[in-house]
């Protein structure tokens, strides 16, 4: 039976001298299959984008109209959390979800997920993170640490309920992290998992005798991957739109300090 | 993909076919999830950087500005056609009031036309019969003024008859012709 784990192991494809490199230390430059799969959702977003807006008419065709519905999602979602800055937000926000909807999508159908990776998934939550520092300080200055004193609470409760606020904020980007990471990890060790049932049960079956009452739970399993990999499908966007809501509500937190706190 | 066992006819249970493969040294590194094989971060992370980097490029600079504009346009579009549409139906009813007053106008133009040709007509046909009456009011006149005459003339002539056959009838009786005093006398009795 196949090993559920073995689709996230990182292989190298062309391997190219190591680096070495002053603070990081050596570095390996090989280009694996994980390089591989993010340039092809890289490439598969930037001609999307190309091809609807191109030729871009007045009145869309199929394809602009998709891709204005996609376009319409990320700006509505900016301009409703983070209020009329949102457009500034914008393409920030749509480069982050088209990125992590494409390499889940993209997971998929390649053998390969790279937002199963956690150095991916952090990645893209350490750049929320730190825009939101960014933009925090640069609006704010030092008026971001308003962000953690709570106006609300009675006088007494305010250190206390401004610590927690600002441990919740520095786990913001773990919570991110882990929850696309785990949402890619689970979802795809389900599929292989009962993949793996189908081909080892079947071939159970055809051993004869008392195996052959293996062929209606190889069955059942089938059926079972049929199912996780719609849901899937479903988790793939949900995942980046949750990554996209979430940008938008940590970056409206320090857009409109003054106004919400 | 495929792990290196080979199909058993009894397979391993799932548990200890994980613990193989996780257990071989050197495959999966630290034990773990290849994912914490951190000897593989800095490339991934590198690449993802750069690769966002040069996306975030592209929306801000050529896409998004792309599709804004041809938003925009559309929502230009829209406006200008539902403004002209407005335009236009304002114009119409405009137009319709305007033929409404003259529907109105002309109907009263018509009544009083017709009214004045009929006051007309009336008026003309009341000349013609008072004329024609006074025509022949004239001519009954001028009758009644002949027969009358006739009637006088012929009254005449009947005194002048009655006293010439009285006269005979005096003179057959008596012998001799009554005098014309006597006649108008009798004349007067009769």
């Amino acid at each position: 039976m196949a090993d559920p784990i073995h689709q996230f192991q990182i292989q190298k494809v062309i391997d190219l001298p190591d680096v070495t490199l002053p603070v990081l230390g050596t570095v390996d430059l090989a280009i694996t299959n994980s390089h591989i799969a993010m340039t092809a959702a890289f490439v598969a977003i930037v001609g999307f984008l190309a091809a609807v807006t191109s030729n871009a008419q007045v009145v869309p065709g199929r394809l602009q109209a998709a891709g204005e519905g996609v376009f319409g999602l990320i700006d509505n979602l900016a301009d409703s959390i983070i209020g009329h800055d949102g457009r500034k937000y914008f393409p920030f926000v749509f480069t982050i979800f088209l990125l992590i909807l494409g390499m889940n999508l993209l997971g998929l159908f390649l053998t390969f997920t790279a937002t199963s990776q956690l150095a991916i998934t952090a990645t893209f939550a350490l750049i929320t993170f730190g825009l939101v520092l960014v933009v925090g300080f640069a609006k704010n200055g030092l008026g971001f640490f308003k962000l953690f004193w709570p106006m609300g609470a009675p006088l007494l409760l305010r250190p206390v309920v401004g610590l927690i606020e600002f441990v919740s904020f520095l786990l913001r980007p773990i919570t991110l992290a882990l929850r696309l990471f785990g949402n890619m990890l689970g979802g795809h060790v389900a599929l292989k998992i009962f993949a793996g049932f189908v081909v080892s049960l079947g071939l159970l079956g055809l051993g004869g005798g008392v195996g052959l009452l293996a062929f209606p739970v190889a069955a059942l399993s089938l059926g079972m991957v049929v199912a996780l990999t719609a849901l899937e499908f479903l988790v793939a966007f949900l995942q980046a739109f949750v990554f996209a809501v979430l940008t938008c509500i940590y970056l409206n937190d320090v857009v409109n300090l003054d106004h919400a706190h | 993909m495929a792990s290196t066992h080979t199909i058993d006819a009894v397979p391993p249970s799932v548990e200890r076919d994980l613990h193989a493969e996780t257990a071989t040294p050197g495959d999966h590194g630290s034990g773990g999830l290849p994912q914490s094989q951190f000897e593989h971060w800095a490339g991934q992370i590198g690449y993802l950087l750069i690769l966002f980097a040069v996306l975030y490029l592209l929306v801000s600079k050529v896409f998004a500005p792309r599709l804004r504009k041809v938003m925009d346009e559309r929502a230009d579009t829209i406006s200008t056609a539902v403004a002209t549409a407005r335009q236009v139906q304002a114009e119409a009813a405009d137009q319709a009031a305007q033929a409404q007053a003259e529907v109105v106008k002309a109907r009263a133009d018509a009544r009083a036309t017709a009214a004045a040709a009929k006051a007309r007509v009336t008026e003309e046909a009341n000349a013609r019969q008072a004329a024609e009456e006074a025509v022949v009011n004239a001519r009954i006149a001028e009758a009644e003024a002949a027969i009358g005459k006739t009637r006088d003339a012929a009254m005449s002539n009947v005194s002048t008859i009655a006293s010439d056959a009285a006269a005979a009838m005096v003179e057959r009786l008596t012998g001799k012709g009554a005098t014309a005093a006597e006649l108008a006398a009798v004349k007067g009795a009769a």
